[in-house]
């Protein structure tokens, strides 16, 4: 039983859907800033150092994760003469991971743990 | 009569400023001081369309779509049940990308517009895109045949020439669309009577009408003012009017010479603050 409560350390006791979404989709604090932001700003058609700019974030860091989310099906890269924009892509099943992932970010408690998994990695 | 339909903006004593409203299919200007109601005003309209089964895109290249969301719930509109309901769309882009994806068929602007079948479209504020166009080597004309066409420029107006077929070329995209729209544009100063009036790229000139509003000053209190200084293919009220914004959005007053609050103070004073704010040196 103690051996128990000294091990109730994080990220065990997290749902294990959203440990799922946190483990493949937000592996670091700008992927957790940008899922975040186009969830409130679900119409964002820009490129990364246009949103960079909106996030006040390094250009690159941002490219990264773009490229990133784009990989994983969260977004779509546009090609826009030489330019790279993105886009929220149109996927319900993954839009309801995300705003699952943002409803439990809410919680000071869930915040806590899923920082904890982040900075362990 | 079917050619003289209206585009209304939902804005009462607006509307009959224009005449019954916007022409369809126009582009067209808002111009004031910070905080004057360029944005709200734009809203309004924008709400106002969608209200009447219209629906509409807001385009804003610097505040967040979640701004609009807030500014527009404190005057009771709910943009996100909007949106939900396929009425609306805030988007957040840049300048550049605008420009370009603009250019080519079937870019992601093009798309959404007709996906919506949107008819009102509200750029806030076109001074991001002045500015970008003017800095930005990207966003060069498609091609340079427009500029051949309409012949060589002056040596030393080259520059100014290109950002005009730009803005020129972006207007151009967005009444291909079948849109009608509402660009705001910032000035600097608060008064009329202040230097820093800028032309940019002659956007006055392209246009098809153009408002502007203005902070007044009558007996040490600050109101805001409205006038109709161009509007092509349409006769418009040429009075000053004033206006508020109160929870319902902007309410255009009578023409000022028949407020009551004139009646009880000094109207030719009070006449010459207005004139004076809305003549240019
Ligand atoms: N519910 C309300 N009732 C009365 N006035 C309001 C209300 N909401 C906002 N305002 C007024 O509207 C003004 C904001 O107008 P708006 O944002 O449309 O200005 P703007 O011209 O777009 O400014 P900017 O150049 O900064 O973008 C504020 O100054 C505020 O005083
Ligand atoms: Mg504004």
């Amino acid at each position: 039983m103690k051996m128990h409560t000294l091990n109730t350390r994080v990220p065990q006791d997290l749902d294990p859907d959203l440990l799922d979404f946190l483990t493949t989709y937000v592996d670091s604090f700008i992927k957790w800033e940008l899922l975040l932001f186009f969830h409130q700003n679900p119409n964002t058609f820009d490129t990364a150092e246009g949103i960079a700019r909106y996030l006040g974030r390094d250009k690159e860091d941002v490219q990264d994760a773009l490229s990133f989310l784009k990989a994983h099906g969260l977004l779509d890269e546009v090609v826009v003469g030489n330019m790279l924009a993105y886009v929220l892509k149109p996927n319900a099943e993954l839009q309801d991971k995300v705003q699952k992932f943002t409803e439990a970010t809410n919680d000071r408690e869930f915040r806590r743990k899923a920082v904890y998994h982040l900075i362990r990695k | 009569m079917s050619y003289d339909t209206r585009i209304q903006t939902g804005i009462t004593g607006f509307d009959t400023m224009l005449g019954g409203g916007y022409l369809p299919n126009t582009t067209n200007l808002i111009e004031g001081p910070p905080g004057c109601g360029k944005s709200t005003l734009g809203m309004q309209f924008i709400y106002h369309g969608a209200q009447q089964g219209e629906p509409g895109i807001i385009l804003t290249f610097e505040a967040l779509p979640e701004t609009y969301y807030q500014m527009a719930a404190a005057f009771g509109w709910d943009f996100r049940r909007l949106e939900q309901e396929g009425l609306l769309k805030v988007i957040i882009t840049s300048p550049e990308v605008t420009q370009i994806d603009l250019e080519h068929a079937n870019g992601v602007l093009e798309h959404t517009i007709a996906q919506m079948d949107a008819k009102r479209i509200l750029i806030d504020s076109v001074t991001h895109y002045e500015s970008a166009m003017a800095h930005s080597p990207n966003a060069a004309p498609k091609s340079k045949v427009s500029l051949m066409a309409r012949g060589t420029p002056a040596p030393g107006a080259s520059e100014k020439f290109v950002e005009r077929d730009r803005l020129y070329s972006f207007l151009n995209a967005l009444k291909r669309q079948g849109m009608t729209t509402l660009l705001t544009r910032e000035t600097t100063f608060l008064f009329g009577d202040e230097e820093g009036f800028s032309g940019g790229a002659g956007i006055h000139f392209i246009v098809d009408s153009y408002t502007m509003l203005r902070y007044v000053e009558i007996m040490s209190a600050v109101r805001r003012a409205i006038i109709v200084l161009k509007m092509r293919g349409s006769a418009h009220d040429s009075a000053i009017r004033q206006f508020e914004i109160d929870a319902r959005g902007l309410v255009v007053m009578a023409p000022f010479e028949g407020q009551e609050g004139l009646m009880s103070g000094t109207p030719k004073r009070m006449a010459a603050s207005f004139i004076k704010a809305f003549v240019r040196k």
